[in-house]
């Protein structure tokens, strides 16, 4: 059986910004199901269980839920369409917006549906000019149509759909920094509580969803909680997008069942190993997590088992390093990242981040002495839980997992000790 | 292989005194260049299947080395020195020094790194001279059309029109420079330039010091780059990959210290290559008059990165290289012995081609001789004679005013020129094709440029003489200037090698080898091995 591409990268739905289109291959029909039953969505959200994509897997019902139950104060509710994708190595919401528009946005209407809102917001990152161009081109498409006027009859007020530009900065994708970009401000993220889905943009509740995850919820809706959760490997449902990229023959964008082991996405789908070079390990989701070596070759690649591995699935962002490469020299790459796209709020994140990097830079270029690394190991054990939101613990999370697994790498002869026995 | 009259009776068919007779043989130049030349024929072109160029044909042992895998891996950059400057020449010879002195003088930062020393390159072992339109009877306009029909009208318009216009200002700049250059008449102040007619030409057009003016012009641009505040030179530290940035562009370049034995990351925010050419890859087993160092380096770096190429299935075979004594066999008879009037003889004794047809024409030319059976075998070697005895007749002191290479080479090929011919055969001298550039040097990957012999599309098919040197010092210069222009422009920022890792990826989707690595950097017989095969 063919597993691959068989929901969101479906060669049918690769329209781009075509509604006419989108109806003849099926879609719609989501919106139509939701609109018959409102108060069945989250419900059929939650028995098939999904999860936020844009990395923290979180269960989607319970933030619906949330946005749903909460007052609106000023009648304006919102619903965000997380579209800010920038990390290294991710590169698959992107890819939606310039070629399914329309899958997302009716799973964003949806969303409206199910939460009642009346603000729906595609916020987008400029630098994927061409993604931005087809959603403003396909949100025109929708405006006027039965199904909104359907949604305003529902809600009791017009339903306003905007395409938003974010700042184009890494930052600028944090959920309560989308709502600092929104309200107008520089995207500085909020201390939570309170959570977006409370009150968010201007006080209003503002549920915000990446992507990837609002483009899976037509589907849902369409064929039932059921179907998608028998997408998935063993407990695991629906597909996932994983953004392969590194040392492997075939880098790209691969959507498979939710699940699908670490060894098949590389060697299967993949190609293997460029010049059969030997594994050496993956940052997973981005270069925010723990590194997975070898012995985890044979992980399923889902929120849960990926975590039993102490580390996260995160955006389904895998950059495989062969021997032959340097994971120093990847790891001080992703904290100059980092360093370059801290906000400067919090004075731990935006000297820890330039500090780590600049050790980091001395150690790759071989200039660094036993202190440096000392101080590296004392900045991942001060800076965790230090900023207002999660980009130092990324940060450090990738240092420290690089130095405990790859410690000759860093010119340290000693493996530290074992956090866990 | 064809019979060859033997070395002894060759000499016997030499009319002493007397002026050999041409012979007439009607053999159009199109046949004899598709016939004999090695430009032509079924082991000159493979098509390129990977790289900017793929499906445009290539000389298959150039091909072998375009479509090749890296020397280094990522790793290698981990504990490389790491450098930092505006502009990075890699070459040392004409070219790279003129980039780095202009861009210099321009307020930037340059490193000049080169593959041996500044100067040890082709531009010193250019003898014949440089051409510039300056006489009264010449025009910019002559030189344009001679420059475009010797390259057999296959030569990029605009290069060529920008090329001859520059050249007054080129040896304007030389002599501001120190340059020195040999003067119609003996005197102090208000001579003229000498000039002297090249193969090809309408006009004497030639400006030369005496027969060694590549040396005497590298001799005042090294002494420019020594004294020119701002360059740093990188001797012997050859270049082994380009940098690049996730959008392509070049970042800089990774250095092999051949000293230190160590990788140097150097990260500019341009580079302008000035490798030179190919000769050292011995093409179809001809021996070449190139420098140690042409072993198509800059080509290699710049194709993996992107670059697009142009002709790269043309190169030149100089009619006069030496071939016997073995030892000194492809080293150079410069042109400006033909100029000035000495002759080719078969071993029949008679002369066969105006000797100062285009190079490719007079190559092909000798190459028929040897294919017919009218060459000359000597010790194994295969030539025709190159006749100077009635020229240095005619002009006792020759030898030591005009051609004072030629008096060395004789003594050192064990001849006596007033006496015996000089025993030549065809040498592969220089690559016409190469990198594509605009008028400044640009490439098609931001932040490269290119000058020089690594550059393509000026020459055409088939370059004339004189017209190298020009190009070294109008390109250069140019290149020089555009890569100072990119200062503060473009931040430096960390670069690395992820277009090797696209490269890799092409290789194995193309079926192409993975142990096959270059640049090269040194001819094989260099004993010199950089991880040249995986198994190194």
């Amino acid at each position: 059986m063919n597993t691959l591409n068989q929901v969101l990268l479906n060669p049918a739905f690769q329209l781009g910004a075509d509604l006419d289109g989108w109806r003849a291959a099926g879609g719609g029909q989501g919106l139509d199901a939701a609109l018959a039953d409102p108060g069945a969505i989250i419900a059929t959200l939650e028995a098939a269980d999904l999860r936020g994509m844009g990395g923290a897997g979180f269960p989607t019902h319970r933030k619906w839920a949330a946005a749903a139950a909460a007052p609106a104060p000023d009648g304006d509710k919102y619903v965000v369409c997380n579209g800010n994708e920038d990390e290294p190595g991710t590169f698959k919401d992107r890819h939606l917006l310039r070629w399914t528009p329309h899958q997302v946005i009716e799973g964003a209407l949806i969303a409206a549906v199910a939460i009642r809102a009346n603000r729906v917001v595609l916020y987008i990152n400029p630098h994927q000019a061409e993604g931005r161009a087809q959603m403003r081109r396909a949100a025109q498409q929708w405006a006027g149509t039965e199904a909104v006027r359907r949604i305003e009859r529902l809600i009791g007020k017009p339903l306003e759909i905007a395409v938003v530009a974010t700042s184009g900065r890494y930052i600028g994708g944090e959920e309560t920094a989308v709502i600092s970009s929104l309200e107008g401000g520089f995207p500085f993220p909020r201390r939570k509580p309170p959570f977006p889905a409370e009150s968010g943009c201007h006080g209003a509740p503002t549920l915000i969803n990446n992507t990837e995850t609002l483009a899976n919820v037509p589907h849902i809706l369409h064929h039932g909680a059921a179907w998608y959760r028998g997408l998935g490997v063993g407990d695991a449902a629906g597909t996932k997008l994983y953004s392969l990229s590194g040392d492997v023959l075939l880098p790209g964008l691969y959507e498979l069942p939710m699940g699908t082991s670490l060894h098949d996405l590389i060697f299967v789908h993949g190609g293997g190993m460029l010049e059969g070079k030997a594994f050496k390990g993956v940052f997973t989701g981005g270069p925010s997590n723990t590194l997975l070596t070898a012995r985890d070759l044979d992980v399923a690649l889902d929120f849960d088992s990926v975590r039993l591995r102490r580390s996260r699935l995160g955006t389904g962002a895998m950059i495989v390093i062969s021997e032959g490469t340097s994971i120093v020299r990847k790891v001080a790459e992703y904290i100059e990242f980092f360093a370059n796209g801290s906000c400067g709020q919090c004075p731990s994140c935006k000297a820890g981040t330039f500090q780590m990097a600049r050790l980091l830079d001395r150690v790759d270029s071989g200039r660094a002495g036993p202190g440096d690394i000392a101080a590296l190991r004392n900045l991942c054990r001060i800076l965790p839980g230090s900023g207002r939101c999660g980009l130092i613990d990324g940060a450090v999370t990738v240092v420290e997992s690089s130095l405990h697994t790859f410690p000759a790498e860093y010119g340290v002869a000693e493996p530290a000790p074992a956090e866990t026995a | 292989m064809t019979s060859m009259i033997s070395h002894a009776q060759a000499l016997q068919a030499l009319r002493p005194g007397a002026d050999a007779p041409m012979r007439a043989d009607g053999l159009a130049v199109n046949d004899l260049l598709e016939r004999f030349h090695p430009d032509y024929g079924a082991k000159a072109r493979v098509s390129l299947r990977i790289g900017a160029n793929a499906g445009a044909p290539c000389h298959p042992a150039l091909a072998g080395l375009l479509e090749s895998n890296a020397l280094i891996d990522d790793l290698d950059l981990a504990g490389a020195e790491p450098l930092a400057t505006d502009v990075l020449v890699i070459g040392g010879g004409g070219a790279g020094a003129a980039a780095a002195v202009t861009a210099a003088m321009r307020g930037a930062r340059v490193i000049i790194a080169t593959k041996l020393r500044i100067g040890d390159s082709n531009t010193v072992m250019a003898e014949g001279g440089i051409q510039a339109a300056v006489g009264a009877d010449d025009s910019l306009q002559r030189h344009y059309e001679d420059t475009l029909r010797g390259g057999h009208n296959e030569g990029d318009r605009a290069l060529i029109a920008q090329m001859v216009s520059d050249a007054p200002e080129v040896i304007r700049w030389l002599i501001d420079l120190g340059m020195a250059f040999d003067l119609a008449e003996d005197k102090a102040l208000g001579s003229t330039l000498l000039r002297k007619k090249a193969g090809g030409t309408t006009a004497s057009r030639i400006l030369c010091h005496r027969d060694f003016t590549g040396l005497e012009m590298m001799r005042v641009l090294r002494e420019a780059v020594e004294l020119q505040r701002g360059i740093e030179q990188l001797n012997r530290c050859p270049a082994v990959e380009l940098l690049s940035h996730d959008d392509g562009s070049c970042a800089g370049a990774i250095l092999y210290d051949l000293e230190r034995r160590s990788f140097v990351l150097v990260r500019a925010r341009a580079v302008v290559l000035a490798t030179g050419g190919s000769g050292r890859l011995h093409l179809q087993g001809f021996p070449t008059s190139n420098h140690y160092g042409a072993t198509a380096d800059g080509l290699v770096l710049a194709y993996r990165l992107g670059a697009r190429m142009c002709d790269l299935d043309s190169f030149q075979y100089h009619p006069t290289g030496v071939a016997h004594p073995r030892h000194l066999a492809g080293g150079l008879i410069s042109e400006s012995a033909r100029s000035a009037g000495a002759h080719l003889l078969n071993g029949l004794g008679e002369r066969f081609v105006d000797e100062l047809k285009p190079r490719d024409v007079v190559a092909a030319a000798i190459l028929r001789e040897c294919a017919e059976g009218r060459g000359i075998a000597r010790d194994g070697q295969t030539g025709v004679f190159l006749d100077a005895r009635a020229l240095v007749a005619a002009d006792p002191d020759i030898l030591e005013t005009r051609l004072v290479s030629l008096g060395h080479l004789a003594a050192k090929c064990g001849l006596d020129p007033r006496q015996e011919p000089f025993l030549v055969y065809p040498t592969l001298h220089y690559q016409n094709g190469g990198v594509m550039i605009d008028g400044d040097g640009a490439t098609s990957v931001p932040g490269l440029l290119c000058a020089g012999e690594v550059s393509g599309g000026i020459h055409g098919r088939n370059r004339l003489m004189g017209n190298a040197l020009l190009d070294i010092i109008s390109f250069g210069r140019r290149a020089g200037t555009r890569a100072a222009e990119s200062l503060g422009q473009r931040q430096a920022g960390r670069g690395g090698i992820n277009h090797v890792h696209r490269w890799r990826r092409a290789l194995a989707q193309a079926e192409l080898p993975a142990d096959v690595r270059a640049p090269l950097l040194y001819p094989s017989y260099g004993n010199f091995h950089l991880r040249r095969t995986a198994a190194a």
